[in-house]
């Protein structure tokens, strides 16, 4: 009898410690929308450069988007931020040509939306020298490195 | 003797020994009485040691639990400076509330962010500093710190600890579950001692015997009372258990991995990840020149917060809801809100680059037994139905404490003074079933278990080889 308990107990506190790896399939699954950006590694001011993004959802190139835009703007001139209306390359991969008038700092948010699934990557793009106040800005703006954070209740 | 219910106990009481086996029940054989009365007693020496036992913990857990029922008001009243703001115009986009709290303090990190869920409410945010935890308590229309408080100055959150964990950590931790655990045993024994044994006469059963002598009035304080808390005490230990560390994390991860608990990261399991990480730009560190290649410094940056608190409010997230920061690049943001009512919960990761919801879990995407233990949960806390919640949960507790305070008198009474007036021990043969029934809790609450193989031990290895154990434990 004790044995059979001693066992059962010990089954226990080895057995169901750990969470299945998929476990996430058995609950309710989003479908993000995933994007990736292609640069030349060289951009130079006044010189029509391509910009394009690839857009996937579950590993697939999406077939047709609901909606895409590319939003630029400099980074010391956020306030004069441009809309501009990619066209369709390829199956999934939109893209636009652009001229930089500038040389400088600058961002590029991709809007895009699929089914719900709707994502805005930003991604920092460096045209031909940076300025000295660029510079400083960047070394500045050091991502946190955060620790120390308890969960919720 | 006289002719009342539960008296068994009575006459244990007033007169040790074993006077239950001479008058009972003459329609039955003697063996036959025998043999009942040695379970009763076996019963009732286990709802007595366990009692001893278990009593001040269930006082501290009542006590404790009365006051944390009532944390949104005391909360309201003692922080009501740092919650309150007089709403004026549009609130400053959150992204400039958290670069002042980093003027105020350049050298923390941020770990937190609450908007507020109305108007009226300053928004919050968390920073840890020094290996300090604190919170900034932000007026959303000037933008400008109206007060902190620090983790560790947070009396509810000490309330809680005591609750949980007895303030000592992970053992405490253990100590109330095995108390809460064992307070199941108590009820089973309680139960079985409770039950009537001659005819059915409600007085000393359901309800008091307040003009028959103090040793009866004693008696019926503990065992009326118990019987009718047994219902919410029950209802106290289950819901409560599901968040104590041991039984409650194993409950939990066969829960969330048979799909009817909560779903990962909501209790246990990880976060998803963002995504991008090959593509994200590299911050350049030395002055004058960039010192990287162009194409590092190109590529995603994190999203700002105040997309993330656009993307709250598409998706319809409670507005009760606080941010989480990512920690590192392949970190969420994550939004998470426990409001008073389980209905409302959420808790959504968000792709720190793409600002794509990875998850998006609420209440009704929690499997059965998450939903079920949510309710608890928020049951057990007394917000589900507000007031009237914390009054029937109060009751409970303050029946709790009469309960174990009765239970400890009976004991002061009884107790001689070189013994602990224990009934007597009785042998293994006579308890077969009750036996069953603790064992049983023994597989159900592995602490239990744990638990039950030291009692054996100590018994067989130290109580039944020193004479003067012997005769205090009356074995």
């Amino acid at each position: 009898m004790k044995k059979v308990f001693l066992i059962a107990i010990i089954g226990l506190f080895l057995g169901g410690c750990s969470l299945k790896e998929d476990v996430a399939e058995l609950y309710l699954q989003e479908q993000p929308l995933h994007a990736e950006v292609v640069l030349p590694e060289i951009i130079k001011s006044e010189e029509q450069v391509p910009i394009n993004v690839i857009l996937t959802q579950d590993g697939k190139k999406v077939e047709e988007v609901d909606s895409v835009e590319f939003e630029m703007w400099k980074h010391d001139d956020a306030l004069h931020a441009t809309i501009e209306q990619p066209e369709k390359c390829e199956e999934g991969i939109y893209g636009i040509n652009k001229t930089f008038d500038r040389d400088g700092l600058y961002y590029i948010k991709i809007h895009a939306s699929k089914d719900g699934a709707i994502i805005m990557p930003q991604v920092q793009v460096v045209v031909g020298e940076l300025s000295k106040s660029e510079l400083e800005f960047l070394q500045n703006d050091v991502p946190e490195k955060e620790e120390g954070h308890d969960h919720h209740h | 003797m006289n002719g009342k219910l539960g008296d068994g106990i009575e006459n244990d009481i007033v007169q040790e020994g074993d006077i239950y086996v001479d008058t009972v029940i003459n329609t039955t054989t003697k063996s036959d009485a025998q043999q009942k009365s040695a379970l009763y007693r076996a019963v009732w020496r286990w709802h007595f040691y366990a009692g001893i036992i278990v009593a001040p913990f269930l006082i501290i857990l009542a006590v404790t639990g009365s006051i944390y029922l009532f944390k949104p008001q005391i909360e309201q009243v003692l922080y009501q400076d740092l919650f309150e703001v007089m709403p004026q115009g549009e609130k400053i986009p959150a992204s400039q509330q958290i670069e002042e709290v980093k003027k105020l303090y350049p050298d923390a990190v941020i770990t937190k962010y609450r908007p507020g869920e109305n108007a009226t409410r300053s928004s919050e945010v968390s920073l840890t500093v020094n290996d300090q935890s604190l919170t900034v308590f932000i007026d959303p229309y000037t933008g400008k710190s109206i007060g902190k408080l620090k983790s560790d100055d947070r009396v509810m959150d000490k309330i809680e600890e005591f609750h949980g964990e007895l303030m000592i950590g992970t053992i405490g931790d253990r100590i109330v579950e095995l108390a809460a655990c064992w307070t199941i045993v108590l009820m089973v024994t309680g139960i079985y001692l409770w039950i009537p044994r001659k005819k059915l006469i409600m007085s000393g059963v359901l309800y008091m015997r307040w003009n028959k002598g103090r040793s009866i009035l004693a008696r019926d304080l503990h065992v009326v009372p118990a019987f009718w808390i047994t219902a919410g005490m029950l209802f106290l230990v289950m819901t409560g258990l599901p968040w104590s560390g041991f039984w409650g994390t194993q409950f939990q991860t066969i829960a969330t991995n048979s799909g009817a608990g909560y779903p990962p990261s909501v209790w246990v399991g990880n976060a998803p990840v963002s995504t991008v990480t090959k593509e994200i730009a590299e911050v350049p560190w030395a002055a004058e020149t960039l010192d990287v290649p162009v194409s590092e410094v190109q590529g995603f940056i994190p999203l700002s917060i105040d997309d993330v608190v656009q993307i709250a409010n598409r998706e319809g997230v409670h507005p009760s809801y606080t941010v989480f920061l990512p920690k590192e690049p392949t970190g969420v943001y994550t939004l998470s809100a426990f409001p008073p009512k389980a209905e409302d919960e959420i808790t959504m990761h968000i792709d720190q680059f793409s600002g794509a919801v990875l998850t998006d879990y609420r209440f009704d995407h929690y499997g059965f037994i998450g939903q079920v233990v949510a309710l608890g949960i928020t049951l057990h806390k007394g917000t589900q139905f507000g007031l009237i919640n914390q009054l029937a949960s109060l009751l409970i507790c303050l029946g709790i404490i009469l309960v174990a305070v009765s239970g400890f008198y009976l004991w002061l009474k009884r107790k001689p003074k070189k013994s602990m007036g224990a009934p007597k021990s009785t042998s293994i043969k006579n308890m077969k079933l009750f036996l069953v029934v603790l064992i049983g809790l023994g597989i159900l609450f592995p602490l239990v278990g744990l638990s039950l193989i030291v009692i054996i031990l100590m018994d067989v290895l130290l109580i039944k080889r020193i004479p003067f154990l012997k005769r205090f434990l009356h074995v």
